[in-house]
């Protein structure tokens, strides 16, 4: 998890501005290239805060955890202890990224994480749906078994998609206003 | 010292800066890294020693368990004026298992301590739904009757939720259900006996009785109707329909098939019954605060004084395994708070 965005942090210093491209007089950039440097930092914010609200919502109707568990029971992958611990620390962990997502602190790196999370839950709903599970996803609110009927794999995937798309934008572009990280000297 | 040799010296410092500058940002880098990684540790242990700090656990010296006419099971200190806790469950329902699991400790505390009278009325809601489902959840219900007649309910229903098969899988076998009766210290041999019985009863239901009777039900009376009424109705519906239903006389599996129709009449509007688990506070439903220990005693804490609505079982088979503890009262008429008002 941490040497992905370590190896692109040394070797993007082009998409992210930090070593200010668009700001350094001497290179005349084409129009199109400012017009996005002043819209990046607003996009990236937006996104930011989208996501945060997204997780924050996630990890909200997760709760009781003894729900939560349960819809990680459902999906049949994890020996029940296992399963248990899943339960009752996913929505903190979504809670937390929430948080760090909204604040801006290592937003590069909190929105990878957002992002191998999301690809973790593209994995679980296909690989219920590849089983002929019967399950809600249990990605806002509590899972479980559904009539088989009313599952929802295929809308729920799409939409973890988009999820992904939002911290790739956020992970390619860190910079944005109102982050801690400014504070700290980075994505300026 | 020529013009190359200084071009040199300054391409050097600059290079020097120039990797001073990645150097100090790699280390804001790590800083901020460190700090978010420190605040994720910290929310996620913290809810984490939260939620398993409210479950609390540890043995209990149970209060006696007082098993009632229609099969449910009473659990109070002798004489306890308190709120009583109805608790509707399926051993094979998912939900139920993970509120057993997270209150089933306090509950127990609670009753021990005379702050609570825990009435546990298991149903089957699962009975008519396929197999593997139906015949565990049948089996699973007719055990715990039957270690009601021992005395040992309550410990046994623990055990049932422990031991709980996956949805979709095959489980609580006669044996399995056999061997946990001996492991809560039930050693009468009708128990064994019972189960097997018992199994034998609840796996013709759902895999040869449920089938013909849904699928005769499905023709003439439409799928809607079915899902809406009471198990109780449908079986009714099928004794006159000729679908012969008294392979179910005087079994525990038509008990517990009785207590899930029953439960359908018993509350209106917004406690209507709905599904498992259901937990009733002197008879108002409960929302989700009933999967927290916590908010769960802070309720009970904060409501009146009640009866349970059942009638102890005068003919109170002995249940004295001898175990000592106050576990085997089943033998004591009706200390705990008398039933007067009956539905």
């Amino acid at each position: 998890m941490n040497t992905g965005p370590t190896e692109q942090n040394t070797s993007s210093d082009r998409p992210d501005g930090e070593a200010p491209a668009a700001g350094e007089p001497g290179a005349a950039a084409p129009p199109w290239k400012a017009r996005w440097a002043a819209v990046q930092p607003w996009a990236t914010l937006l996104c930011r805060v989208a996501l945060a609200g997204i997780l924050a919502f996630a990890a909200y109707t997760k709760l009781p955890p003894a729900l939560s568990i349960q819809s990680v029971e459902a999906y049949q992958l994890f020996p029940s202890g296992l399963a248990e611990f899943i339960g009752i620390t996913l929505p903190m962990l979504e809670f937390a990224l929430a948080l760090l997502l909204l604040v801006g602190l290592a937003t590069r790196y909190v929105a990878a994480a957002t992002g191998v999370l999301m690809l973790l839950f593209i994995a679980g709903i296909a690989s219920a749906w590849a089983r002929g599970l019967s399950i809600d996803c249990g990605c806002f609110g509590t899972g479980g078994a559904v009539a088989p009927g009313e599952t929802a794999y295929g809308l729920d995937i799409a939409r973890d998609i988009g999820f992904v798309v939002l911290a790739g934008i956020v992970m390619l572009w860190p910079r944005s206003p109102l982050s801690l990280d400014r504070l700290a000297g980075l994505y300026r | 010292m020529g013009k190359a040799a200084r071009r040199e010296a300054r391409e050097r410092l600059k290079q020097q800066r120039l990797k001073e500058q990645q150097k100090a940002k790699r280390n804001r880098v790590l800083i901020v890294v460190g700090a978010a990684a420190v605040v994720v540790a910290l929310v996620v242990a913290v809810g984490y020693f939260v939620v398993m700090r409210d479950r609390g656990g540890g043995d209990v010296e149970l209060p006696p368990q007082a098993l009632q006419t229609d099969g449910s099971v009473v659990l109070a200190e002798d004489g306890a004026s308190a709120p009583v806790l109805e608790i509707y469950a399926d051993y094979q329902c998912p939900a139920c298992k993970q509120f057993e699991t997270a209150t089933g400790s306090a509950i127990q505390e609670m009753a021990a301590a005379g702050e609570v009278i825990v009435h546990y009325r298991p149903v089957s809601i699962f009975a008519l739904r396929g197999e593997p489902l139906g015949s565990n959840s049948l089996r699973g219900g007719a055990a715990a009757r039957a270690a009601a007649d021992a005395g040992k309910f309550v410990e046994y229903n623990d055990v049932l939720f422990e031991n709980q098969p996956a949805e979709g899988d095959a489980g609580f076998s006669p044996d399995e259900l056999k061997q946990w009766g001996e492991e809560v210290g039930i050693d009468d041999p009708a128990f064994a006996e019972r189960v097997d019985a018992e199994a034998e009863v609840a796996d013709r239901f759902a895999q040869d009785y449920a089938p013909e009777l849904l699928e005769k039900a499905q023709g003439e009376l439409g799928a809607d109707s079915i899902n809406t009424m009471p198990v109780t109705d449908l079986i009714a519906w099928g004794d006159e329909n000729g679908v012969d239903s008294s392979f179910l006389d005087d079994t525990y599996v038509r008990e517990i098939l009785e207590s899930t129709g029953a439960v359908n009449g018993r509350y209106e509007g917004e406690n209507a019954f709905q599904g498992t688990p259901s937990v009733y506070l002197n008879g108002a439903k409960m929302g989700n605060e009933m999967y927290s220990a916590s908010s769960l005693r802070s309720a009970v804490a904060e409501a009146e004084p009640g009866e349970p609505q059942s009638t102890p079982a005068e003919d109170a088979e002995d249940g004295g395994d001898g175990e000592g503890s106050g576990g085997d009262a089943g033998a004591t008429p009706s200390t705990p708070p008398s039933a007067d008002a009956k539905e």
